[in-house]
């Protein structure tokens, strides 16, 4: 063991490493800050340039990029309300309502200690709970995999802070979305009236940036040039992280637990992370009515959970190559074409390339802290610059990035046409989160369920039959059934909500 | 474009009923029960549903409580009135300048496109030409500049090439 870690400092000592590394962390933090850029598109724009690196060096540029895009998708969650990444669509309303109260440092250092301590978090599980936690998720039958994209389903609509009924209605739209295209059990085009663009069905970067993006220039055109923010300088970023760690110690252990459950399971990844970790900081914490004002207890938990998903997503990765998420995805990919072909025998024969996978992933989560500060104070010109003069770059960032995705000008359209929708959904108090993840969960969901159904012969109780399924639907059917709950306790005490309501 | 909620709920209705339909008429994989004509069926209905629950006010409980607090741009709702008719659908011009992208940069490039835009949204958010005219000109050569030169996305060079 203690020679297998040897080799591997031995391996990543390398100048190439190190300025990979380096290079691909600056890399990963500017896209990732970038609105419209996701952490997994500048993993995908990196794979051209792992062609030239060695091994290790190219490995090293995924685990660094990635892990800082997620940090850094808070930045402009915490600034602009758009989400740098999917991974930070379920806190960005919360970062930015702490920004407007004049807490944007404790947002942002939130953001960067708990997504370190989340990513080092995820390694640990990746190096010590690895193999028997790859095993449990590998025993999930397709009615587990259905319960459990239902319930991560339904935790967005627990995160929305609307009408219940408005957010699994955008739900089901977004899952409709997902209906479009062959891709689908039987391969017949569904839902494309014709068009050979829609075929491949709905890509969901070009819709997420619709619905954050286009959707906030729309609502920028509207609405007057808000006052500006009072100029001040940044104060200390990582003042008062360690009382929040105290504090908060429970929330960001849970979040880092939930993060590396969800990011082991295949399929679901940061995203998903964060919303199961932001509804269920709202559910648990004792000040509930906190949250969505711009309180930080929320940005603690899903912070943590969705680094910790990074690291944890390679697990199934590794052992199987199954893709823990779509990052991960990509890594197989690269971990192909390098020659380390994943399955557990990449454990026993090359020991000391998994070792180094484990030490580039602890280095990169240590390096985000300095680069990351340094990225809050540049980042942070953003907020003197006049919306006339940001606007328009995002803009171009939309038609541009959405155009890289499949490099066609369907993209494009896509991006207009969502966000044309989001803007709509928006103004009229749908959550747009919602059908986000019904967009992004779409094809796995229908997949379990139909694939389930085709097992059951048609019956329904099968789904209910399998201990883990039983215990996933209880929780699933539960969160379905909360605001109804939440309904009939007012309907009883009609008195009480009358004060709470005017007390806000 | 704030709608009455029946408005938008009997639009969720029909979607929803149309998409149940034309999950109907799919064809099953052969041989067995379900195929993809079960999932839109599904969605459809659910659709439908919580389009009549929405056009009859359920769950509308929960969004008064949402507009006490107001999320953002709180303080601009009491100032500036909208001015004319038609100033609600300014909203639609970033959907339309990125259909404009669409259509033009193929023949006029990326770059002359881009300035178009940039110039355009600049001065729809009240931008003077001193900041739109040079955010115009330079913006377009930075964005190509990462995304052209760097990660090698294939933008339309058009009637003016870039110098690189």
């Amino acid at each position: 063991m203690l020679k297998t870690l040897i080799e591997a400092f031995a391996l990543i000592s390398t100048w190439e490493v190190i300025i990979a590394m380096f290079a691909a962390s600056v890399y990963g933090l500017v896209i990732g800050s970038l609105p419209g850029l996701s952490a997994t598109m500048a993993t995908a724009l990196l794979v051209p340039v792992t062609f030239y690196l060695s091994p290790i060096a190219a490995i090293a540029t995924i685990v660094a990029a990635s892990s800082m895009a997620i940090f850094s998708g808070d930045i402009p969650g915490a600034l602009l309300r758009i989400p740098g990444t999917p991974a930070s669509a379920a806190y960005a309303d919360e970062a930015y309502a702490m920004t407007r109260k004049g807490q944007a440092e404790l947002a942002l250092g939130a953001g960067v200690w708990f997504s370190a301590v989340g990513g080092i978090a995820g390694v640990l599980s990746l190096m010590i709970l690895a193999p028997p936690l790859a095993e449990i998720a590998l025993s999930f039958s397709t009615f587990e995999y259905f319960w459990l994209a239902l319930l991560g389903l339904m935790c967005a609509t627990l995160v929305a802070r609307s009408s219940p009924v408005k957010a699994i209605a955008g739900m089901f739209l977004g899952l409709l979305v997902s209906c479009i295209g062959i891709e689908n059990p039987g391969g017949v085009p569904r839902f494309t009236f014709g068009l050979t663009d829609l075929f491949g069905g709905i890509e969901p970067i070009p819709a997420l940036v619709g619905v954050f993006a286009v959707a906030q220039v729309m609502r920028a055109m509207l609405t007057p040039e808000p006052p500006p923010l009072p100029r001040r300088k940044f104060g200390s970023i990582m003042a008062g992280q360690w009382k929040l760690t105290k504090q908060y110690h429970w929330q960001m252990t849970r979040g880092n637990i939930v993060g590396i459950i969800i990011g082991v399971l295949p399929g679901a990844g940061a995203d998903m992370a964060a919303w199961v970790s932001y509804a269920m900081s709202k559910r648990f914490s004792k000040e509930p009515e906190k949250f969505g004002t711009g309180h930080v207890e929320g940005l603690v938990e899903a912070g943590a959970s969705n680094n910790a998903s990074i690291a944890s997503g390679w697990v199934p990765s590794l052992l199987f190559g199954i893709p823990g998420d779509t990052i991960a995805a990509i890594a197989i990919g690269v971990l192909y074409m390098k020659g380390l072909n994943p399955g557990p025998t990449l454990f026993t024969e090359k020991a000391s390339s998994m070792y180094a996978i484990y030490l580039m992933f602890i280095i990169a989560n240590i390096l985000m802290i300095p680069l990351g500060i340094a990225m809050i104070r540049i980042a942070a010109y953003i907020l003197l610059a006049p919306r006339s003069a940001i606007m328009p770059i995002i803009m171009l960032c939309c038609a541009v990035g959405s155009f890289a995705i499949g490099n066609n000008m369907f993209g494009v359209v896509t991006v207009a046409a969502f966000g044309i929708i989001g803007y709509v959904m928006e103004a009229n108090g749908y959550p747009v989160a919602a059908m986000v993840l019904g967009i992004v969960m779409g094809t796995m969901v229908e997949q379990a369920f139909v694939t389930s159904l085709i097992k059951s012969d048609g019956s329904i109780l099968p789904f209910f039959e399998r201990p883990v399924a039983a215990i996933l639907a209880a929780m699933a059917i539960g969160a379905l059934l909360w605001p109804v709950m939440v309904w009939a306790w007012r309907k009883l005490k009609p008195v009480r909500t009358g004060v709470a309501a005017t007390s806000r | 474009m704030r709608l009455p909620d029946s408005v938008t709920g009997s639009f969720l209705v029909v979607l929803g009923a149309a998409s149940a339909y034309g999950g109907w008429l799919l064809p099953p994989v052969p041989g067995q029960p379900v195929g993809p004509n079960v999932f839109p069926l599904v969605i459809g209905i659910g659709l439908a549903l919580c389009g009549l629950a929405i056009v009859f006010g359920i769950g509308h409980t929960f969004e008064e409580e949402e507009e006490l607090i107001p999320l953002e741009d709180g303080q601009a709702a009491a100032a500036a009135p909208p001015q004319g008719k038609f100033y609600s659908l300014r909203a639609l011009l970033p959907p339309a300048l990125l259909l404009f992208y669409v259509v033009a940069a193929d023949r006029l490039g990326f770059i002359i496109t881009a300035a178009i835009m940039v110039y355009v949204t600049s001065t729809a958010l009240g931008a003077k030409w001193k900041l739109a005219l040079p955010l115009a000109a330079l913006s377009p050569f930075a964005i190509h500049l990462i995304f052209g030169k760097l990660l090698r996305v294939p933008l339309p060079a058009g009637l003016l090439p870039t110098p690189w």
